[in-house]
């Protein structure tokens, strides 16, 4: 990433961020008579770890589902490293470096642990002392390396949400989509967790969208924050400008304080 | 590592046997049960096989059958030789599971069982509305060439054993591990760059193509073939196997159909009533070991000689 440092410049928030590698243009999702998402446009820079948040139903999922290719947009237009990939699949779009995670079971629980990593080095490595060379590192980095035998569904919950965070890794992202992987972590578990992600960002300079419901943990350690309600971008900034903004406050509190 | 080398030995031996038995027992009854052990091990196995990514696949019957109508025109109309006419019937059960699994394996579950029934049922109605594949009396004729009549049932074996090797190293490879990602939760695969629905269809693709074989097998084992040979209940009996063996381990197949094959030429006997034998076993196995015989070994601990399952 050194060649694209002309580009650089500092956020506000006092990291450094990059060239726009992900851009959506007036993104819509409707189910039937249901919008989800409407007219959401936002750009992901190199190196930030940008937040998504907004209240429940708000259209986080919706929108993870779109940029990732697991549901086509309605309408609108996305741009992945300059390329329009509006339309194409979860596959194709998971080669190209784009990444996701799951809220829900983001890993196979019926296979061990270090199948579940090694599955995701599949489409990368060819060969299996690179592939298993690929899953031990993962392991290590998510704290996973003393449970490779162990079935993933019978890992404690903290575990399980490491894993599937090892698992995204192991797919080699340029860019990793996390839906909540703080959700049913305790305060240790949150604060390691917290301490990943950042290295994920400065090791290995892999770009972070970030869907949390956890406040305190978002403004910790986001660089800016675009805010979802009722599908539609209510606003963005950095941390502190979002929680200062009124209308962020009245939609997560249903009224103004 | 040993202990799965140990189970490999046994049952390379255990082939190696049925083909000396083949060659040299001289008991055609004895050598035919033989044969049709095999038979139904693969259907079984093929049939297990799409169950890795998870779909229950009745038209295992239907490409069974495909491929011995495949190789019973291709040696009885035109002429072809042996081996070619044998090597016909993957084929084209290939090209055809191939378009099939293109369109069907975007559906899941029950409508995937459902639109695979359907399938099997249309294909056997077909042959019975055709008149040069012999209509509802099907065809005959399919002998093996003169000079190698003698060697005919060790040829069958060994070709039906090389299928069940071959599909256990397929699950023993990292495709196998692919498949069963697939049936755990196919979004992760996805997620991390997979193509989900090809690897279905190539799952689809070798399982059809390798029973397709067995039905050409079968099509000069009998030398008589018809529409009612390869009803869906075909594959009906080829769960029935997995199950009694147990879906564990590809060796549950096998088991299970060994044991309701021998089992089946005494219950033979009892006419119409034989299928009444082959329910009780059924329930009864499911009530009683719900694992499968494979199950009820590994709750005893005899992994010494299965092994553990394959990562």
């Amino acid at each position: 990433m050194t060649d694209s440092e002309t580009t650089m410049h500092t956020s506000e928030a006092g990291n450094i961020v990059g060239e726009v590698l992900l851009k959506a243009e007036q993104l819509e999702r409707k189910f039937g008579g249901l919008t989800a998402v409407a007219d959401f446009s936002f750009e992901l820079r190199d190196r930030e770890i940008l937040g998504l948040i907004g209240p429940n139903g708000a259209g986080k999922s919706t929108t993870f589902n779109l940029i990732s290719g697991f549901m086509p947009p309605t309408s609108g237009r996305l741009f992945y490293l300059g390329e329009n990939i509006t339309g194409k699949n979860a596959t194709y779009i998971s080669r190209k470096g784009l990444v996701r995670t799951f809220q829900h079971e983001s890993l196979l629980s019926e296979m061990s642990v270090a199948d579940n990593i090694i599955i995701a080095t599949t489409h990368r490595l060819k060969s299996t002392a690179a592939r298993q060379e690929k899953m031990r590192e993962m392991a290590k980095l998510t704290g996973l390396e003393n449970y490779l035998e162990v079935t993933a569904g019978s890992l404690p919950h903290g575990l399980q949400r490491m894993l599937s965070i090892a698992i995204a890794l192991a797919a080699e992202p340029k860019v990793l989509c996390l839906d909540e992987p703080l959700t049913g972590l305790q305060g240790a578990e949150v604060a390691a967790a917290l301490d990943l992600f950042k290295m994920i960002r400065s090791e290995l300079g892999i770009t972070i969208l970030l869907v949390e419901h956890n406040m305190r943990a978002v403004m910790r350690i986001c660089d800016r924050i675009l805010v979802l309600n009722h599908g539609r971008l209510l606003a963005t900034g950095t941390p502190e400008e979002v929680s200062r903004n009124e209308l962020v406050v009245e939609a997560y509190l249903g009224h103004k304080k | 590592m040993l202990k799965d080398n140990l189970g490999l030995t046994l049952c390379i031996l255990i082939a190696i046997a049925s083909i000396g038995f083949a060659l040299f027992s001289g008991d055609p009854y004895y050598v035919q049960v033989v044969i049709w052990v095999f038979t139904n091990a693969v259907l079984a196995v093929t049939l297990r096989f799409v169950l890795l990514i998870g779909e229950l696949n009745i038209a295992t019957a239907a490409f069974f059958g495909i491929g011995a109508y495949t190789t019973a025109v291709t040696s009885t109309i035109l002429d072809w030789t042996f081996f070619a006419s044998l090597l016909a019937a993957p084929v084209i059960a290939g090209i055809i599971s191939a378009l099939f699994g293109w369109v069907t394996l975007r559906t899941k579950g029950p409508y995937f069982l459902l639109i695979s029934f359907a399938f099997t049922e249309i294909v056997r109605l077909l042959y019975t509305k055709t008149e040069i594949l012999g209509g509802n009396s099907g065809m005959i004729g399919m002998f093996p060439p003169m000079a190698l009549n003698d060697y005919f049932p060790a040829i069958a074996v060994t070709i039906l054993a090389a299928i069940l090797f071959a599909l256990y190293a397929a699950e023993r490879s990292n495709l196998g591990r692919v498949f069963k990602a697939i049936q755990n939760n196919e979004d992760i695969p996805r997620s991390v760059g997979l193509n989900v629905i090809g690897l279905k269809i190539l799952c689809f693709v070798i399982a059809s193509a390798t029973v397709g074989l067995a039905g050409g097998v079968h099509a000069y084992t009998n030398s008589v073939i018809a529409p009612a040979d390869f009803t869906f209940f075909v594959a009906v009996l080829a769960l029935a196997y997995v199950k009694i063996g147990g879906e564990g381990h590809i060796a549950g197949p096998i088991i299970g159909a060994t044991i309701l094959t021998l089992a089946g030429q005494f219950l033979h006997s009892f006419g119409p009533y034989e299928n009444i034998f082959y329910g009780a076993i059924i329930i009864g196995v499911l009530l009683l070991m719900p694992g499968g015989i494979i199950g009820l070994g590994e709750r005893f601990k005899i992994r010494s000689i299965m092994g553990r399952n394959p990562r």
